[in-house]
């Protein structure tokens, strides 16, 4: 079988967690966020007649006090950036992640997610910055935690992505 | 070198010695040549030809060939080239690094300089190395000194008792330190688990467990080891970006439970164990796992996530799943607990037996007591056998059948008997019944009074019996013999009646009878014969005296012998007749005995006789 290390990252209260609760296989509970600072999560994904393990490390949210560990992305095969679509600080914060991830990892495969995406009225990110964004190399997926859009085709699509 | 000045390549210059147009052609054949290699193949140069070239060539070159100059220059003097090689020797480097034959050019080389480095200063080098060196050293020693610690404890724990001396004679025989016997008897583990994770990405490349090991997903668990690997040595370890490779987690203890971490270069072995493993399983680890990293070099420098290349490490890391069960704490045999239940049971049985048997033995003792001619002094128990001893009559009733009764085994007890003389009224009646032989007639009873006889006896027999009492200690009781009336046989007193009534008649001085005597003497010879046989049938014995008589005439003496010859005479006479001798005695009586007292001539023929008594004799 396949593995793949998957980090998932993104600033504190982006919902990342609640994001792929529902999706994945874990033995470990949330507390391991707060004090390893990770928590490992199993996606098994199926790529036609192959299945890839996509071992994920859910990395502890980026806050003012706490940095991501850097050496958790070590070998990792690519990650999913985070942001939360109602506070565009969030964005900022997975761009400021994602130049620090460029100088540790190099350039792996990554998909950024725009969370929240069921509260279409507060959506605060700004067509312009993403564009922006897009035009520098970002591939954005719409997701939502609450009703689980987008969160299985961000998995097949990443997989699909760190196959070959 | 030559140089034309520029005004001699003028072609303006040369004009008189070669048409214009053809040198301008040629000039610009040579130009055409130097710029494209397939006109020079295609048209020869024309330099030769032309000296003039040659100057144009010089002219038009000029920078290059200076450039040359100095390149050789640079070549030729060993100075100036080593300074050129040292300004791109590490980019070169660099650049060559990226293949692995500059490494394996250069290694044999970096040996010798490393080897004639340390011959000229050991000690720089020990600078050098001892940062490196010196935690490496440190956690050998300490690990070191940990097993030997738990060596000694364990030691120090069983020297003494009986097991402790059993590993003594073990390590003497095998030849081991008594520690490493004792470790190897008392260290309680199992390896459950062993993880090999990759270092780099924290996937998981191979995972073994013992067989009914549960756990949780494995490729989660490796993850998570590999992240909290990560999180210990970024938080206590030293700052980033020192050396952060040459230090980890390599033991956790929670309670009973065990992890062991044995790092590589590229891979490590992580171990889930129960116990107390003993110091040599860390070695174990670290062999399997320099082992692994040889064997598979390759594929743990270019590992990206699929594992298939790490098929066989499963049965090498299936080395390490060991374990040791305490002898202690193997499981008991249900049956073990029928072993103190069989002793209690046996224990119980014997108890109950000798209770049995104690309570047999009382009995029948008491029945050996109430038997009339036996007097028990003691028991005793000696060896597992009794032993009664006492007093008993041999009339008195056997002991042997008594222990029958009392259902003992005659081999258990042992009676030793003094034999004495019982005057128990019924030993006295036994003992009579066995010394008198009583005729049915009699009847023989006992109380407490004493014995009585009663019924009838003959006369004979009732005077043994008187006999018999006198022979009795003084003090015993007496028998009653008041109710026994004397009876005689009829036959035996006809008999005895008529042969007393016979007389053998004689003539004077005469010691034979006369033949007419003859027929009397048959007849006293048949009755005789008759009363031998009815006492034999009677059981008793007769005795018939035969009296010889002589008359009042004449002298007594010889009378007297004339008196015993007739009695000698009739007794050859009824010998002659048949009659056992035995039967008979004689005797003499001579005149003294007369049957009339007169002195006539019938009297006195009258007393010239023999006459017969009979009489019982024992």
């Amino acid at each position: 079988m396949l593995q793949r290390k998957i980090c998932l990252l993104g600033a504190f209260g982006v919902g990342k967690t609640s994001l792929v609760r529902r999706y994945v296989d874990t033995i470990f509970s949330d507390a391991y966020l707060t004090t390893v600072g990770v928590k490992i999560d199993k996606k098994v994904v199926s790529l036609g007649a192959e299945q890839v393990a996509l071992i994920l490390w859910d990395i502890a949210g980026e806050d003012e006090v706490a940095a991501v560990r850097m050496s958790y992305l070590r070998g990792a095969a690519g990650y999913l950036l985070v942001a939360d679509g109602t506070r565009p600080e969030t964005l900022e914060a997975a761009t400021s992640i994602q130049s620090r991830i460029v100088v540790e990892l190099g350039r792996v495969p990554f998909l950024a997610l725009l969370n929240k995406a069921d509260l279409a009225q507060d959506w605060a990110i700004s067509a312009a910055r993403l564009q922006a964004l897009e035009d520098a190399g970002w591939t954005f997926r719409r997701t939502s935690a609450k009703t689980g859009a987008g969160v299985e085709a961000t998995f097949e699509e990443l997989a699909a992505l760190l196959a070959r | 070198m030559a140089k034309l000045s520029l005004a001699a390549t003028n072609p303006s210059a040369g004009a008189g010695e070669e048409d214009p147009g053809r040198r301008l052609a040629g000039l610009l054949l040579e130009l055409a040549r130097c710029v494209n290699p397939s006109v020079a193949q295609a048209h020869p140069s024309r330099l030769e030809a032309d000296p003039r070239m040659e100057a144009l060539r010089d002219v038009l070159m000029e920078r290059e060939q200076l450039a040359i100059a100095r390149l050789q220059q640079r070549f030729d003097d060993p100075s100036e080239f080593a300074d050129a090689v040292a300004a791109v020797l590490p980019a070169a480097f660099d650049l060559a690094a990226r293949d692995q034959r500059l490494g394996q050019a250069i290694a044999p080389a970096l040996e010798q300089a490393t080897q004639a480095s340390i011959r000229k200063s050991p000690g720089r080098m020990v600078d050098i190395l001892y940062p490196v060196m010196g935690p490496a050293i440190r956690k050998a020693i300490a690990e070191a000194l940990d097993g030997s610690i738990q060596s000694l404890n364990q030691a120090l724990k069983q020297s003494l008792s009986w097991r402790g001396l059993k590993w003594r004679i073990e390590a003497w025989r095998s030849g081991s330190s008594f520690a490493d016997v004792v470790l190897q008897h008392t260290a309680v583990f199992r390896v459950e688990h062993l993880f090999l994770i990759h270092r780099k990405t924290g996937l998981l490349l191979e995972h073994v467990a013992a067989d009914d090991a549960q756990t949780q997903d494995p490729q989660l668990v490796s993850a998570m080891l590999s992240a909290i690997q990560d999180f210990v040595r970024d938080s206590f370890d030293a700052p980033a970006g020192a050396d952060r490779s040459g230090r980890s987690i390599d033991s956790l203890r929670l309670g009973d439970l065990l992890l062991w971490c044995e790092e590589g270069p590229s891979a490590f072995l992580a171990a889930v164990i129960h116990g107390s493993p003993p110091a040599s399983l860390r070695a174990h680890m670290a062999d399997t796992l320099s082992a692994v990293h040889k064997e598979w070099r390759e594929a743990l420098d270019a590992f990206d996530g699929d594992t298939a290349a790490f098929a066989d490490v499963a049965p090498r890391l299936r080395h390490c799943l060991k374990e040791q069960v305490a002898q202690e704490r193997r499981k008991l045999s249900p049956l073990l607990w029928a072993v103190p239940l069989a002793v209690l049971v046996a224990l119980g049985a014997w108890i109950a037996q000798r209770a049995i048997e104690r309570q047999r033995v009382d009995a029948y003792v008491s029945a050996l007591r109430e038997e009339p001619g036996i007097v028990v002094t003691s028991v005793e128990r000696h060896d597992g056998k009794w032993i009664v001893d006492g007093l008993r009559d041999p009339l008195a009733a056997n002991p042997a059948d008594l222990l029958s009764q009392a259902r003992l085994d005659p081999a258990s007890v042992f009676g030793r008997w003094e034999p004495y003389q019982a005057l128990h009224p019924s030993i006295v009646l036994k003992r009579l019944q066995a010394t008198l032989n009583p005729p049915a007639t009699v009847v023989l009873s006992q109380d407490a009074n004493g014995i009585h006889v009663g019924g009838s006896a003959p006369q004979h027999w009732t005077d043994k019996v008187r006999a018999f009492m006198q022979g009795l200690p003084a003090g015993a009781q007496t028998l009653d013999l008041g109710a026994l009336k004397d009876v005689q046989d009829p036959d035996y007193i006809r008999l005895r009646d008529a042969i007393q009534a016979h007389l053998i008649r004689f003539e004077p001085n005469a010691p034979r009878p006369g033949k007419e005597q003859e027929s009397e003497l048959d007849t006293v010879a048949q009755e005789l014969r008759d009363l031998a046989r009815v006492a034999r049938g009677l059981g008793f014995s007769v005795r018939v005296t035969v009296v010889g008589h002589a008359d009042a005439t004449g002298k007594d003496i010889p009378n007297l012998s004339l008196s015993l010859g007739r009695a000698e005479v009739v007794r050859s006479m009824l010998r002659a007749r048949g009659i056992d001798p035995t039967l008979l005695a004689v005797r003499g009586a001579g005149p003294l005995e007369p049957l009339r007292p007169g002195a006539s001539a019938d009297e006195l023929s009258m007393n010239r006789r023999v006459s017969f008594t009979v009489s019982t004799s024992d």
